[in-house]
């Protein structure tokens, strides 16, 4: 579905440019005056939307074809090279991709939604990309800390975690941890304490769900950010999650973003999920969906 | 086998085979997170002068996986010819880089030697070579493949059309293709990842794709890339189908972790013979990619270099159309920078084509590696002059499903121009007849996909 | 997940003839393993087609109840097929028999006895839709990214409608048919309709039933309707004539700049491709003569003909396989409440939903009033656009304000019944239930388009129970 609203966003507007006003000059620059103008936003899906294609045999074909893809179609050619803006336009999204990575999740999302910190066994973002087996331990005193910090044997642990995108949890985590929580409480299901892991990789979730010893434990986490999305977040769920687990005991949910999966309604989604796992015990490929 | 040496007035002495291997490589993230990569660089260099003077018989002798263990391992084995093996047994690595080197040694002196390597010698090998010396020795060995059209002759460029969907949608996937034909790439391989793995997903992409074929007469061949037990079960369907794709890894674990056996790979290709739609003979396509063994938990402690050349050795026996490196794409816990992408991406072409596979490069890398497009650029350049079968192109360097950058269609064309190559010799001829193509360059058409919609409504 | 697959009925009951089709569709998660599912219809295929009957009638103006009835029961004896298989499906009333006495009467009939979520249609503009699709015109027009029009030419009417790239751009109605004029076999005139009087007028010429037919007199008629077709599309102003002639109830056809490509469904669709022989009245009605002046007219010579996929049964197997949608499959829906035919949507402006969410319950209690007193129907479907990615505390103020809006306007034993277009049913279905707790039952879907005017039926959840089927009618019957 995202996808497709996505797409038709991009129609309306190659369509909306199509049926005339072609003028991209700024008014006021025309009218002489001298103020400070931005040049337009490369990033955003008005630029995106506009074919690069001079003058292309049916300027209707390829309107309709950029509407079926968000594949950057239509963009023409220097020669055989791409055209400025296209190039620019990629380092820029690229720029965005790698910014989402190397970032730290702003300090003050987590102090408003109550969470704490805990880091894993990487000591620099650096590690945390190189060292994946780092990224999945704690040492003595983070585990001390959540055990601390957070209520025992939980039915659900719910946490965060910057994985390969701190943006993703500062665009997702605000709307999609109530609406787990809000889901999950009308099955009469309390979540545990939940907190924030710095340096995390998605099996990290097996040694907490150990720590706390939680029946099912859900991570949401950052996914590797690519050109077109760099906040897209994924849920990993797990029932009695064990450290060295087959992979497919997971459950995941992954294109959790403004343009694919909305966060609340995945949120909600995510509650039904997680009150089904408690029902039949199970999760990944063993919980018959 | 001597397995010690001085350095630099310190004494290096290495434990086994596989450890000297590890060490000797270039530098690879990798490596260190598997934790066999060399101490120093200079244990590094200690580990190259070791391995410079074994001898090839101890690389036989001593697989990284034993032989009973490993049907990989068996694979190489048993495929060595004997002739050609013995009359190299004797000399050194050194010697083979230098006799590779030669000026004087021919893609045929080559051609005939290779049937007689073994995984390890070629990686060993490739440890001892510099980017240019990659270059090189890769650019005197061609080894074309024939499907409906032939690969990989000399003089030539060729690019896989890769117009891969956020949810498979047909017409989005058509128009993709289009943006690529009317660049004049596609001449490897029009082939998609999807997203969903069904056979009956799989069967209407191969449908359109093989409407477009038929309806443009474009001499290509056709592959979508779902798991190859999907392929198989889509094919015996009924679905079109040219070419089948798998995944392959460099131990017999690394490809039960892809759900992949011989058995299945053959089933694949017996079908294909019955009932594809290609002339053939070649008609399997395989994708590797340094570390994977290692993601999977599957390298037997064995360097990932050693684990790539022993995946061509394996692709070897099926006599495969396509066979490429996703050198990028596994991410900096494996390769960090542009720098080991480079490398990498040189040094699995060059293992490749001396193993005697068709070899093509997906030069790519993801957001969280420390590369950019400089770097991919870069090596598709250089790859090219080392005579690369083909190269990835999708639209505008943007894998929108696998979240990746690789080489754009436009790069494919520019590069060409660049080294004077050209397109495989009935594509070329192809897109001259639809007009996108004259005299070795794009014409004013080119870039415009409604030139393909146009004529499909045949206004 | 495994396929689920549906039988769906499609039922026709036109001017001349009366079809039955019965077609599967296979609905399928087309998302991958790691995200939210999302459930499509991915096959429509026709399984069974019946043979093509003439409308029974009772005289000129009174369908035969009964008859059609027991042709309904024998085209579901051989297919082989009992009405409790039959999940979903329309009944469309199509081209002159939408105006006979008893259509209504009879429409209910065949709903009640088709199936369980069959339901019925009319509107010749949607007529016009689903004959372009049963053509294939429109798929023909996603798949070469184009535009075709698809004339599907009937009995009493031209249905017209125009495609592009997939999405209907322009649709409109002509009483343009192949009996407007009856003739016996001793080819003596024995019905002229309305517009063919129109027509003959126009031309001076004078026929009476009753009279034998001249051959040339009624060419020259065809070849004035095949006129009227051609200003519909453009090729000279409309005159008098075409004005006249336009159904009523269809919408003015507006056309795009362009059309690359033309399609020929109906019945006379097929006379187009087999006149010649040496019968001209062969079904005893104009309609040879009016498929030769199409297709000797100017339409073929500007436009790429295709081949429809369907001639006669084009508008039979658009109402079997097109009509019905699937909504989203992240949903809300209580038990026991599905399902629910006929519900008159409530929609907003842009600026009144904003006003919704931050909790202006007022405007929505009005208007809910207003709707039901104007529909005369005791529920309706709360239809809003929603947002594409809203925040929690905002789908919890649009929560607040859609309970206390039905509290103080709905009665309460009723379900409070919403519908968005964005992806958001479950996270909004979740607050409502939590507010209405115990007193309503809450139906919540999502990803339907739906505008003012519109009618909807929404179906038992299928799928595993991820999606509810979705029927909106532009108009209700009569």
């Amino acid at each position: 579905m995202s996808d497709q609203a996505m797409v038709a966003e991009i129609v309306a507007e190659v369509l909306r440019r199509m049926e005339g006003s072609n003028s991209t000059a700024n008014p006021e620059v025309e009218s002489g005056k001298a103020e400070v103008v931005n040049l337009p936003d490369l990033t955003s899906s008005e630029q995106r939307s506009r074919s690069l294609l001079a003058d292309p045999v049916d300027p209707e074909a390829l309107a309709r074809m950029m509407g079926k893809t968000a594949a950057r179609i239509g963009i023409g050619r220097a020669g055989p090279r791409l055209k400025t803006k296209t190039l620019l336009t990629l380092r820029a999204d690229h720029a965005v991709a790698s910014d989402a990575v190397h970032a730290e999740v702003n300090p003050d999302l987590l102090e408003r939604l109550g969470l704490f910190t805990v880091q894993t066994r990487c000591s620099c973002r650096n590690q945390h990309l190189t060292r994946p087996d780092l990224g999945r331990q704690f040492g003595e005193e983070a585990l001390a800390e959540i055990k601390k910090r957070c209520n025992p044997r939980p039915k659900v642990q719910v946490y965060a975690c910057d994985g390969l995108s701190s943006r993703a949890v500062e665009d997702n985590l605000e709307n999609i941890l109530p609406a787990i929580s809000h889901g999950l409480s009308r099955h009469g299901v309390e979540i545990g304490t939940p907190f924030f892991v710095k340096y995390g990789r998605v099996p990290a979730m097996e040694a907490i769900s150990e720590a706390l010893d939680a029946e099912v434990t859900c991570v949401l986490i950052g996914e590797r950010p690519g050109l077109a999305i760099a906040g897209s977040m994924s849920a990993y769920i797990a029932y009695r999650a064990t450290v060295g687990m087959v992979e497919s005991r997971r459950t995941v949910i992954s294109n959790i973003h403004s343009r694919g999966t909305p966060a609340v309604e995945a949120g909600a989604y995510i509650a039904d999920l997680i009150h089904k796992m408690l029902t039949e015990k199970a999760s990944g490929l063993d919980l018959k969906l | 086998m001597n397995l010690r040496t001085v350095l630099s007035g310190n004494t290096y002495i290495f434990g086994s085979l596989n450890e000297v291997l590890g060490k000797a490589n270039e530098e690879k993230s990798g490596d260190k997170l598997a934790g066999i990569a060399a101490e120093s660089v200079t244990e590094r260099i200690a580990a190259k002068e070791v391995i410079s003077n074994l001898l090839l018989r101890d690389l036989r002798e001593n697989p990284a996986v034993p032989y009973e263990e490993d049907e990989v391992t068996r694979v190489i084995q048993d495929g060595v010819n004997i002739p050609a093996y013995n009359k190299m047994a004797g000399w050194s690595v050194s010697e083979l880089r230098e006799w590779l080197l030669d000026e004087n040694t021919t893609s045929a002196d080559i051609r005939r030697a290779t049937p007689g390597l073994t995984a390890e010698m070629i990686s060993a090998l490739t440890k001892l070579m510099s980017n240019l010396d990659l270059v090189y020795a890769a650019k005197k060995i061609s080894v074309p493949a024939t499907c409906n059209t032939t690969v990989g002759l000399p003089g030539t460029l060729s690019v896989r059309l890769q117009p891969n969907h956020t949810t498979d949608n047909v017409e989005g996937v058509t128009a993709s293709l289009f943006e690529g034909l009317s660049y004049g790439v596609g001449d490897a391989l029009i082939g998609l990842n999807p997203v969903t793995d069904t056979a009956a997903n799989t069967a209407e992409i191969l449908k359109r794709f093989h409407e477009v074929k038929e309806e443009f007469a474009i001499p290509t061949q056709i592959c979508v890339l779902s798991h190859i037990t999907t392929q198989i079960e889509a094919v015996r369907a009924g679905a079109p189908c040219d070419v089948i794709f798998q995944s392959i890894a460099g131990s017999q674990k690394g490809n039960e972790a892809f759900g992949v056996t011989s058995e299945i790979i053959e089933e694949a290709w017996q079908l294909l013979k019955q009932q594809g739609s290609a002339t053939g003979p070649n008609v399997l396509y395989f994708e590797t990619g340094q570390g994977s063994e290692l993601s999977s938990q599957a390298h037997h402690g064995v360097d990932q270099l050693t684990m790539e050349a022993r995946c061509y050795g394996y692709a070897k026996r099926f006599s495969p159309f396509l066979v490429n490196t996703v050198v990028g794409f596994i991410g900096p816990e494996y390769l960090y920078n542009g720098g080991q992408v480079i490398r990498a991406g040189l040094e699995d072409h060059f293992m490749g084509k001396l193993t005697g596979v068709p070899m093509g490069v997906d030069c790519c890398y993801t957001n969280h590696m420390a590369a950019d497009q400089n770097d991919l650029e870069n090596l598709s350049l250089l790859l090219a002059a080392a005579g690369c079968n083909y190269i990835i192109g999708v639209p505008g360097t943007d894998d929108i499903m696998l979240n990746y950058q690789t080489s754009a269609y436009q790069d494919a064309v520019a590069i060409r121009e660049v080294l004077g190559l050209r397109p495989a010799p009935a594509f070329e001829k192809w897109l001259e007849r639809m007009g996108i193509f004259e005299n070795g360059k794009l014409t004013k058409i080119a870039g415009d996909p409604t030139i393909f919609t146009q004529r499909r409504t045949g206004r | 997940m495994p396929d689920y697959q549906l039988i769906s009925v499609g039922i026709d009951l036109g001017t001349t003839t009366t079809q039955v089709v019965f077609s599967k569709l296979v609905l399928r998660n087309t998302s991958s393993y790691f995200s939210l599912p999302r459930m499509d219809i991915v096959e429509k295929k026709v399984v069974y087609t019946g043979d093509v009957h003439f409308t029974p009638l009772t005289c000129e103006n009174i369908i035969d109840n009964e008859r059609v009835r027991a042709l309904l029961e024998k085209e579901y004896l051989k297919a082989g097929v009992s009405p409790r298989e039959v999940s979903t499906g329309a009944v469309i009333i199509t081209g002159e028999s939408a105006r006979r006495e008893n259509a209504r009467a009879v429409a209910d009939m065949l709903e009640e006895l088709a199936g369980d979520f069959v339901v019925t249609t009319a509107g010749p503009d949607l007529e016009a839709v689903l004959a372009g699709k049963g053509s294939g015109a429109r798929d023909y027009s996603e798949k070469y990214s184009c535009t075709v029009a698809n004339l599907d030419i009937g009995g009493g009417t031209t249905n017209i409608a125009v495609f592009s790239g997939g999405e209907v751009v322009a649709k409109g109605c002509y009483n343009i048919g192949g009996r407007l004029i009856k003739l016996d076999e001793d080819g003596v005139v024995r019905h002229i309709s309305r517009s063919a009087e129109i027509i003959a007028q126009s031309l001076g010429l004078r026929i009476a039933v009753g009279e034998k037919a001249d051959a040339e007199q009624l060419r020259r008629i065809a070849c004035r309707m095949n006129d009227v077709l051609e200003q519909a599309l453009g090729f000279s102003p409309e005159d008098e004539v075409s004005k006249a002639l336009v159904t009523q109830g269809s919408t003015p056809l507006a056309l795009p700049r362009r059309i690359d490509c033309i399609s020929f469904s109906g019945g006379v669709a097929d006379c187009m491709m087999t006149y010649g022989g040496d019968r001209l009245f062969p079904y005893g009605d104009i309609g040879m003569l009016l498929g030769r002046a199409v297709a000797e007219g100017k339409l073929l010579r500007r436009y790429k003909m295709i081949n429809p996929a369907q001639t006669i049964r084009a508008t039979v197997i658009g109402a079997g396989s097109h009509t019905i949608n699937v909504s989203g499959s992240t949903v809300f829906c209580d038990k026991g409440v599905l399902p629910l035919k006929n519900l008159p949507a409530l929609c907003f402006s842009k600026s009144e939903e904003e006003r919704l969410f931050v909790g202006e319950v007022q405007l929505l209690s009005d208007r809910i009033r207003d709707t039901l007193e104007q529909s005369a129907q005791s529920n309706l479907l709360v239809s809003l656009r929603g947002e594409k990615s809203p925040t929690y505390q905002r789908v919890k103020g649009l929560a607040h304000c859609l309970a206390q809006g039905a509290d103080k306007a709905l009665a309460p034993e009723l379900p409070l019944l919403v519908c968005l277009q964005a992806d958001m049913a479950k996270a909004l279905g979740h607050q409502l239930e939590s507010l209405l707790a115990g007193k309503r039952s809450v139906i919540c879907i999502d990803c339907v388009d739906i505008q003012p005017g519109d009618y909807v039926d929404i179906g038992v959840p299928i799928g595993e129970g991820l999606v509810v089927p979705v029927i909106v009618k532009t108009l209700l019957f009569g």
